[in-house]
């Protein structure tokens, strides 16, 4: 369970998080939607502990991120704004390093590699150099070391972007299955249609602050909107940075 | 913890290993000094060693043809088409013979640009031929007047060189020794820079250090993964030296190299801290920096104060208390005295290496708490 209480967090005079609050539950896929520029890659930083925060805080498990941030780390699986391979290793070396890192060695950690590279379905390219790969193999490798640990909370920032229908639908797979696992799932998207179609909740921010949280269909019904999209337009009233 | 230790350590070395430009520099660094300076010293040895021809202009040679002679046996000859001869112009008077027979003085011209430099050598060796033709005259004149030559000389020099055969290598060898610290400071470089600014350009940095890992396990165990490449090259250069040296015929300039496996322990043992010192003064520069070229123009900069370090202290001999303790420069004395075979201070050896511990240690706080700030990861 991740939970942010007040987050504000400004660099020099430009406030990026203005007291932001919200919750993501255990078995639940929360997303966490925002145009461009809202605050949504510094909330998330601030909870795997590389911000910290002005005022507030944010915990996963009820652990402060700011406080502990190696407990909470253990405890969540990242996948981040901007992934970048180790070109020179290969797919399994890439996956075994960071398991390595989360104190996994031996035999439990072979194990541990080689059931995400089945989960992934990437056993042709386990073993290649992740140098030539392309995008969607890139981002299961990127995938693979954000869950080899079985981390019970999972944040990805933006994951579907530049991804094909193909890739799009191997990640989509992937969340029902761990929500299905009672995981916390916690992802940022500015994309409208991505954000209906998985997400249990949708937390709206604009500009550093929450406008709005509820289901989808909830915040339809809030707004009187008959589309989601319209909702969403009505919600952070302007058109301005939506991806439809 | 020493486990994440060791599986950072082990990725580092592993991607470093597969790459080659970096092995490339930890090779060519080690090989290229010890090899460039054995070739600088044989040519010295070949120009000094050979007494080659001299061809020189000599103008009324035939005036004085026991003079011409006595200059060809010491391999002093005119000039002529196959044979084109310097700018010496050596000019014997009409009148030699009958001066000399007379007694008076016979002048003899060596005419020729001074300020040449490159013609020194050859000047001298004519004017020094000149000078032993007139005392062999000298005491002939004196022999026949029954007169012993032990009176025009009545004080004679007698050089004893006290200078043992190792002292005397330590004077020309130290200049190797500064490539073996050259290969510790260039060796690990790339590893380095890959491992901070690297990471940083290929957009891994972040995923990195939100891993549960303390930021000094990591930075100690990139600093070491570089520290590795550094003493590998180091080390490969100590090794070459002997053998590359074999090929020198330094006992003709009366120098005489020695180092036994046991030196060249000692000399590896005393490098390991400088190596770990030249590291992570790597990472602290690199990762301040952007990109790859941009870590790499920094790193050129800053490497560039080490080795002017150790060449002023190797040119100017300077000595002060201070340099046998402070990091690189206890270093290079420790090289020194080895190839000079003096005895080792243990006791400053260890001092150096105490200091280069502690100025390592407290880099390895500095980049800790640069990676911990998100100015410095992001940066904002």
């Amino acid at each position: 369970m991740i939970v942010t209480n007040g987050l504000a967090k400004a660099y020099k005079d430009v406030k990026a998080l203005k007291g932001l609050s919200f919750q993501a539950n255990d078995g639940e896929i929360t997303g966490l939607l925002g145009p461009n520029g809202a605050g949504k890659t510094t909330c998330l930083r601030s909870i795997y502990g590389l911000i910290h925060p002005d005022i507030g805080s944010a915990e996963v498990d009820s652990i402060d991120a700011s406080k502990s941030p190696l407990e909470v780390r253990k405890r969540i699986g990242i996948f981040p704004d901007k992934f970048g391979l180790q070109e020179r290793l290969t797919a399994r070396e890439h996956i075994a390093y960071f398991a390595g890192l989360h104190g996994l060695h031996g035999e439990a950690r072979k194990a541990a590699v080689q059931q995400v590279i089945d989960d992934l379905d990437m056993n042709d390219i386990a073993d290649r150099r992740t140098g030539g790969f392309s995008q969607g193999q890139r981002m299961k490798v990127a995938l693979g070391q954000a869950i080899v640990h079985q981390p019970q909370n999972l944040i990805l920032d933006e994951p579907s972007r530049g991804l094909d229908v193909m890739s799009t639908r191997i990640l989509r797979e992937l969340l029902f299955r761990l929500k299905g696992q009672g995981r916390c799932i916690l992802f940022s998207s500015h994309v409208m249609q991505e954000v209906a179609a998985l997400c249990d909740r949708v937390v709206i921010m604009v500009a550093g602050q929450v406008v709005a949280e509820g289901s989808p269909a909830e915040l339809c019904a809030r707004t009187g909107q008959e589309s989601f999209e319209e909702a969403f337009v009505q919600l952070i009233g302007t058109e301005e940075g939506i991806m439809l | 913890m020493k486990s994440v230790f060791i599986t950072v350590w082990l990725k580092e070395m592993t991607d470093a290993l597969r790459d080659k430009r970096s092995l490339m520099a930890a090779m060519s660094y080690a090989f290229f000094g010890p090899i460039m300076m054995a070739v600088a010293f044989m040519m010295v040895i070949k120009d000094a060693v050979s007494e080659r021809d001299v061809y020189v202009h000599i103008d009324g040679a035939q005036y004085a043809p026991a003079l011409v002679d006595f200059l060809g046996d010491r391999r002093i000859f005119a000039g002529d088409e196959e044979n084109a001869a310097r700018e010496i112009y050596l000019e014997i008077p009409e009148n030699y013979e009958e001066n000399l027979a007379s007694a008076k003085p016979v002048y003899i011209t060596v005419r020729s640009d001074y300020s040449e430099r490159s013609d020194g050598s050859y000047r001298s060796r004519v004017e020094s031929a000149l000078r032993e033709y007139n005392n062999t005259i000298v005491s002939h004149r004196l022999t026949l007047r029954g007169i012993s030559t032990d009176v025009i000389s009545p004080i004679r020099i007698d050089k004893q060189d006290t200078a043992t055969k190792e002292a005397r290598a330590a004077m020309i060898l130290g200049t190797v020794m500064v490539f073996v610290l050259m290969a510790i400071f260039f060796s690990g470089m790339n590893v380095a820079i890959d491992g901070s600014a690297g990471e940083r350009e290929r957009n891994s940095l972040e995923f990195l250090l939100a891993q549960p890992v303390a930021t000094h396990w990591l930075v100690m165990a990139k600093a070491a993964a570089a520290g590795t490449f550094a003493l590998f090259g180091g080390v490969l250069s100590i090794l070459l030296i002997p053998l590359v040296f074999i090929f020198v015929p330094l006992e003709k300039l009366g120098i005489d190299f020695s180092m036994s496996m046991l030196d060249q322990l000692g000399i590896i043992l005393v490098l390991i801290p400088l190596a770990a010192f030249a590291s992570i003064l790597q990472l602290f520069v690199s990762f301040r920096a952007k990109s790859f070229k941009e870590a790499q123009t920094y790193i050129s900069l800053v490497m560039f104060i080490p080795v002017a370090v150790i060449f002023a202290v190797e040119f100017t001999r300077f000595e002060h208390p201070a340099l046998s303790v402070l990091p690189v420069t206890s270093q290079h004395q420790v090289l020194l005295a080895t190839i000079g075979g003096q005895e080792i201070n243990w006791l400053m050896v260890l001092g150096g290496a105490g200091v280069t511990v502690v100025v390592t240690a407290l880099l390895v706080a500095v980049v800790t708490k640069m990676l911990r700030s998100e100015k410095v990861v992001f940066g904002l």
